[in-house]
């Protein structure tokens, strides 16, 4: 496999999972926005674009934070890098180029997808139409996984899934990050009816909220949600789960042997310390320091994938 | 599809048929489905004329027919022709015995800019120059058929030969169940089987490894360079995944270097290789030609294939016919006058409301004048440019392409059409069992281009 075909199809499922977390970080913003504000929290709208990592640029492009906007600026925005639509057409431009390499399905699902978003943003929207943009991007990126299902499990097909669980263990985590001390400013705030919501939110933007429920019984504890969110094997968004998945992928690449042993011996103890810590101890230490360590990592091991096989 | 007026050929009876069934309802929603389909897959194409969106050519459900016995006489003709053009290219980059034998003047080869200086002495893999060749054939009576063009270099068009055959079958399947046409989606396969054929004198691998060299997304044809790696199932890459290293080509893949053997490439010679053509080329591979010069890799088509299909060349296929494979042509040249004669260029300007001017190094019906069809100034324009610069041009007379029904606005009307088969010459030469229609979709019209609006159509071969 040409070192570019596998780092185009790492790249296209990055930006498809990346698609859907900023689709799913809009619909939480919605329904927050759809509850009263209450005091000692922040701005629903400035904590989605602060988990989104947008703060920055879209405080350069606006005065104001507003949904308006907001929408706009994650959904359509050229000037985004992650907006939906940015990701969507990167994953379609990557494909073009790749398309020998996977299904004629997953270049189906990609390419109607674009095609699609090319008519929505030319539409533009209103403003009840975004819990159906949403849906449709979820839908879509089901759309594109599900076609992979019928990949010959091949090295193409690995770099696909190491893209997509790098990815998505960033997001996770940055997500798990922001909530808690975005949403979370004051101790004594933890365990109150609001806090919950809170929680219940942050669990939807994982979609992992009807899944919580079945993993665990009784109350909704931050002890409980961090633990299915960072050590539950079963959770397919926890932290373990998503490093579990990269040394899978990983080691299953049939192309370059030595390569494998130089990052996975990189990632090696990352996993076996999540695999056997316990979320006490994490929470003791501190989750943030934990979150921010867990990133760095996987910033790191995502830098070596590109140095060893990409280059 | 019609004898005369109001008698239909009878290879078009069940075509006939169908459309009478069909209600403009139908019309609508299956060219609405083709649209959608062909956007979809992303057969898409580019103009010179960019604009944001990508555009789809329109395709006309209406299929052309050829008959068994029609098409066996194009078959031969083409593959005719391919073995010539490929025997003339031998010759000129070595002997030379076509020259003196003067029957091409010397001059008009060696100092076109397509004629490739490093080529000479050199011969390639089973002296194939071009191993695709696509030829542009039009009918202008019942069983008159004349080459209007030879592309030796990349002819391209074959993926819309093979997908307008898929939409075809799957918008239709009752038309295929009725109709005895030749399947053609064994073209990958053959082109593929050509390409290992054809493999350099180093090589030691029994099956070959190919590649398709394209220059990259932006190029109007990527589509097809795409869908042709993917069907061959072989490696689509551009100049940046190619390396020369010692005597041989490399591509760089995740497990190491990977030797190649023989090279589809759908670029232009002048972006081949930096060292040996345009230097300020940033996409090509640098060494590459010395590699193919010591039978390292094969380069298909070969670098200087293009002047085989130079348009002053191409007044001269009939006698090459003769000269090198002792045949009479079977498909003739639509007459031809070479503006850089004197004698013709005078007929050209006297005759100039008759005639259609070409540039000789024109392509996608750009930079052409119709003469019947053009105003007083702009064939004024035109004898400016012929005065000036008559080797640049060449003259044809305005032939009277046959008409082929065609929907518009679901009325059946006759549309001008020309025919572009493919022929694939390796271990062995045969066409492709069908072709690109293209047709002219404004009324009236005789450009086919998809630049100039023209429109694609399957085009069936009725098994014998």
């Amino acid at each position: 496999m040409l070192s570019r075909t596998a780092e185009y199809l790492y790249w296209i499922s990055r930006y498809m999972e990346r698609a859907e977390t900023t689709a799913r970080l809009l619909d939480v913003g919605y329904r927050m926005s759809l509850f009263p504000n209450p005091s000692g929290y922040n701005n629903e709208w400035e904590s989605v674009l602060s988990a989104a990592g947008a703060i920055e640029r879209y405080k350069n492009k606006y005065d104001t934070i507003e949904q308006k906007n907001v929408e706009d600026y994650l959904f359509f925005d050229e000037s985004n890098p992650s907006s939906v639509y940015n990701c969507i057409l990167n994953a379609r431009n990557n494909a073009l180029v790749v398309r020998t390499s996977f299904t004629p399905e997953s270049w189906l699902a990609i390419n109607k997808t674009y095609q699609e978003i090319l008519n929505l943003k030319e539409q533009k929207f209103t403003k009840s139409d975004l819990p159906n943009l949403t849906e449709w991007t979820i839908e879509q990126v089901n759309l594109f996984r599900g076609s992979l299902s019928s990949l010959l499990r091949n090295d193409g097909y690995n770099f696909l899934f190491l893209g997509l669980f790098i990815e998505r263990a960033d997001n996770s985590a940055r997500l798990l990050d922001v909530k808690y001390f975005v949403l979370l400013p004051k101790p004594q705030y933890v365990g109150g009816n609001i806090d919950n919501m809170q929680w219940s939110i942050l669990l939807r933007s994982l979609s992992s909220f009807r899944a919580f429920r079945w993993a665990y019984d009784g109350n909704i504890t931050a002890t409980k949600i961090a633990d299915f969110l960072v050590l539950n094997n079963n959770c397919p968004r926890s932290l373990s789960f998503c490093i579990q998945n990269i040394v899978k992928h990983l080691t299953n690449l049939r192309c370059s042997p030595e390569k494998v042993g130089r990052i996975y011996n990189n990632l090696k103890d990352l996993n076996t310390k999540i695999q056997e810590e316990k979320i006490e101890t994490i929470v003791e230490y501190g989750l943030h320091q934990f979150v921010t360590q867990f990133i760095r990592k996987i910033s790191s091991v995502d830098n070596e994938i590109h140095k060893e096989f990409f280059n | 599809m019609y004898q005369s007026e109001s008698v239909i050929r009878n290879h078009y009876n069940n075509i006939n048929d169908w459309l009478d069934q069909m209600t403009s309802k139908v019309i609508l929603e299956k060219n609405a489905e083709a649209e959608t389909h062909f956007r979809n897959i992303g057969i898409t194409f580019s103009t010179n004329n960019e604009t944001a969106r990508e555009r789809i050519i329109p395709f006309d459900l209406i299929p052309r027919i050829f008959t068994y016995t029609e098409w066996l006489r194009l078959e031969r003709g083409v593959i005719q022709r391919a073995k010539a053009l490929n025997a003339f290219l031998a010759d000129i980059y070595n002997q030379g015995e076509i020259i003196k034998a003067n029957i091409i003047p010397k001059e008009i080869i060696y100092k076109k800019k397509s004629f490739e200086p490093s080529m000479f002495g050199f011969s390639p893999p089973r002296d194939i120059y071009s191993p695709i060749i696509g030829i542009d054939l039009v009918r202008t009576g019942p069983n008159d058929y004349f080459v209007l063009e030879d592309n030796c270099r990349t002819p391209s068009g074959v993926s819309y030969m093979l997908e307008n055959r898929e939409i075809m079958m799957r918008m239709f399947p009752d038309l295929f169940h009725n109709n005895r046409v030749t399947p053609i989606d064994d073209y990958p396969t053959r082109l593929l089987q050509t390409l290992m054929s054809l493999a350099p004198i180093k090589c030691e691998n029994p099956e070959p490894v190919c590649v398709l060299l394209t220059p990259g997304p932006l190029n109007s044809a990527y589509y097809e360079h795409s869908f042709l790696s993917d069907q061959m199932g072989i490696e689509m890459v551009e100049s940046t995944d190619l390396f020369v290293e010692g005597k041989y080509l490399y591509m760089k893949t995740v497990d190491g270097p990977k030797r190649v053997d023989v090279v589809y490439r759908r670029i232009d010679d002048d972006f081949l290789d930096p060292l040996c053509f345009n230097p300020q080329s940033v996409i090509g591979i640098p060494g590459i030609m010395d590699v193919y010069r010591t039978g390292g890799v094969n380069i298909c088509s070969a670098p200087g294939a293009g002047i085989a299909d130079d348009k002053a060349i191409y007044i001269y296929v009939p006698e090459m016919i003769k000269f090198y494979l002792g045949e009479q042509p079977i498909l003739d040249n639509v007459e031809t006058w070479n503006c850089e004669k004197e004698q013709e260029l005078k007929y050209v300007l006297d005759n100039i409301n008759e005639l259609v001017v070409k540039e000789v190094d024109g392509s996608g019906g750009y930079g052409m004048l119709i003469g019947p069809k053009s105003s007083k100034s702009s064939i004024d324009e035109f004898k400016t440019k012929l005065s000036t610069n008559p080797k640049g041009y060449i003259a044809q007379p305005l032939l009277d392409l046959s008409f082929s029904p065609t929907l518009i606005k679901n009325q059946v009307e006759g549309r001008r059409v020309d025919l572009r088969p493919f022929c694939l010459i390796g271990e062995q030469a045969q066409l492709s069992s069908g072709g690109l229609t293209r047709v002219a979709m404004n009324e009236g019209s005789f450009v086919v281009n998809s630049s100039q609006g023209g429109g694609v159509k399957d085009t069936w071969v009725l098994a014998e």
